[in-house]
């Protein structure tokens, strides 16, 4: 048996990937307005 | 340190391994002493995961880098994120699909017997000495602040870590790291508390960052594409993908602490908590070492923070030199601090004037710093890791109440022992079910497992102590353990990508190229200077392009052959 046979898809963990991504580009979005507002 | 830090820090390491003793009593099977049980939610597993890779370094080097060179090093965490996801997506599903205990299990069953034991094999190798580099890290720092014998110091952090780790294997792991880890972000969070605390009482925060950003400690997001800058939002999105993937997917340590608890679900949210909560981590760390950084720019500071280094350097016969650049050191301080109290009052023209004098006094005390170094290295005293890695531990020391001292050493060996922990829980079981059952006894019982996993974790605690104990000969440690992870990681994340994405490829095809790719890896680290986390990509990108050559070639005729399970 290979794993490969079976390889999943993101199916239904997409929401949460997504939620993830959102929440790491907030991040990114409010470390860049600490950046413009201190530097 | 007086009793009572003493008491908090031995109450405090001693307390959180005799809890985990106390819920992990009893007699458990394999796949229970391995994987732990289904009490291990995703809480645990995602406090666990953040443990694991968060050692001592992190605590004791991340906030000198702020202090040296602003928190632009954040971005190197911006790929983990997506590497995660990867991993929930792709790695996790397949590992706990096809119920292995490690990682490399999974080679054997996609491919065969003597890839399986190529990755292990290579793991094994990094893993045990970065275990030792674990340990001696934070020893050499604190036996050098501390005045503890060296070895003493190791073996505290090491003797109890394998005491324990050997009883409870992987689920007294996660239960201590999720309180190890607790301890340490308290700690962290009273650090930094203190540390605003203690600037000047008419600095308000707000002005303490404006002050901390003029002098280019804040400057968290670069978008430039120039490729001399150290850190930017590409380079940490790229190379930090690149690094975080090759950890979390084929580094059993790492690998152990998701498939905990065997559900998958756990596995999934524990790994995306840590999606979520690294950067905002890091990030707190990070302006700590900023806070600490203003704190010292109303506190006269060491002039070099090594201190026990400084003291042999002027028994050496150098105390002239180095009095000399003390006073000058010590000049360029004051002007600097009465800059920097003028400028919260001072008005927008006179703020920038202000400013500029500043970073100038700012960029001479840096060159005063870097002349001291140099007198230190020709007088032989030999600082064994930069001197950023003193800075946080000298404030703790010499700033901080006591009890809240006792409290931050306790932070630095609860990160040891469950960053070490959960490498030895590793290091024996992928000893075990990877080399010692297929090789050695194939057909023994459960319990004789758990027995050889323990001696084996056992035996990796020794070696890692011994490691450490001769780790004083390697120049940089921090560095090589950085070092040693990239020319490793790149050939055993190629094994998996093959594993995954190349069905067609077989067992032969990606054993030569992943041996060929390791080779060449080690042929550059040997030969050429380019920057080490390049090799992580060479070793990966040679392993899926070698193998996908050679099955179409040398081993078309492998093809047809059903892989071993």
């Amino acid at each position: 048996m290979s794993g490969h046979d079976h390889l999943p898809i993101f199916g239904t963990w997409r929401n949460a990937y997504w939620f993830a991504i959102a929440a790491f580009a907030l991040e990114v979005a409010l470390l860049y307005a600490f950046t413009l507002r201190f530097s | 340190m007086n009793r009572t830090d003493y008491f908090v820090l031995f109450a405090t390491i001693l307390a959180i391994p005799l809890y985990g003793l106390w819920r992990t009593y009893g007699h458990p099977n394999l796949r229970q002493y391995l994987k732990g049980d289904h009490s291990i939610r995703w809480g645990t597993i995602g406090l666990s995961v953040l443990a694991t890779q968060a050692g001592p370094i992190t605590f004791l080097s991340m906030p000198g880098q702020a202090y040296e060179s602003g928190i632009g090093f954040i971005q190197n965490y911006f790929g983990q994120p997506f590497a995660l996801i990867v991993v929930c997506a792709i790695f996790v599903p397949i590992f706990q699909r096809m119920k292995v205990f490690t990682a490399y299990e999974y080679l054997g069953q996609r491919f065969d017997t003597k890839t399986r034991l190529l990755g292990s094999f290579l793991f094994l190798v990094q893993r045990g000495i970065a275990a030792g580099i674990t340990i001696y890290a934070p020893a050499i720092i604190l036996s050098a602040l501390l005045g503890w014998d060296l070895n003493l110091t190791i073996w505290l952090a090491g003797g109890f870590v394998i005491a324990y780790t050997v009883s409870g294997g992987t689920k007294i792991v996660s239960i201590t790291q999720r309180y190890q880890i607790m301890v340490i972000l308290v700690g962290m969070a009273i650090a930094f508390g203190i540390a605003v605390h203690r600037l000047p009482a008419d600095l308000s925060f707000g002005n303490a960052l404006e002050i901390a950003g003029k002098m280019g400690k804040l400057h968290a997001v670069d978008f430039s594409i120039d490729p001399s800058r150290r850190y930017t939002i590409w380079s940490g999105i790229l190379g930090g993908f690149f690094l975080s993937l090759s950890y979390f997917g084929a580094d059993q340590s790492q690998v152990q602490r998701y498939l905990a608890g065997g559900s998958l679900r756990a596995s999934r949210i524990g790994l995306l908590f840590n999606a979520i909560v690294k950067v905002p981590m890091q990030f707190l760390i990070l302006l700590l070492g900023a806070m600490v950084f203003l704190f010292y720019q109303f506190e006269k500071p060491p002039m070099f923070f090594n201190q026990p280094t400084y003291q042999r350097a002027i028994e050496r016969g150098y105390g002239p030199q180095l009095t000399a650049l003390q006073s000058e050191f010590d000049d360029v301080f004051i002007r600097k601090r009465n800059s920097i109290q003028a400028m919260p009052k001072a008005s927008a023209a006179e703020s920038q004037a202000l400013t500029a004098q500043v970073q100038e006094l700012d960029a001479k005390a840096r060159t005063i710093r870097d002349n001291t170094r140099k007198v230190l290295e020709q007088s032989g005293a030999n600082p064994k890791s930069k001197d950023s890695d003193y800075v946080f531990i000298t404030f703790v020391l010499n700033h901080l109440p006591h009890g809240i001292i006792g409290l931050l050493v306790a932070v630095i060996f609860c990160a040891t022992m469950s960053a070490t922990s959960a490498v030895l829980n590793a290091l024996g079981s992928t000893t075990a079910i990877d080399i010692y059952r297929p090789l050695v006894r194939p057909k023994a019982s459960d319990h004789h497992y758990v027995v050889a996993t323990r001696w084996l974790t056992a035996a990796w605690g020794l070696v890692a102590i011994a490691v450490a104990s001769f780790a004083s000969l390697v120049e940089n440690l921090i560095e090589a353990g950085n070092i040693l992870g990239s020319v490793f990681y790149g050939s055993v994340l190629g094994l998996f990508l093959v594993a995954f994405f190349l069905p067609a490829v077989r067992g032969s095809a990606v054993f030569f190229a992943g041996v060929i790719a390791q080779t060449l890896v080690l042929l550059l680290f040997f030969t050429s200077n380019i920057g080490y986390l390049w090799y992580n990509v060479i070793g990966c990108g040679s392993v899926v392009i070698v193998a996908w050559i050679f099955q179409r070639t040398l081993f078309r005729n492998d093809r047809l052959l059903a892989p071993q399970t």
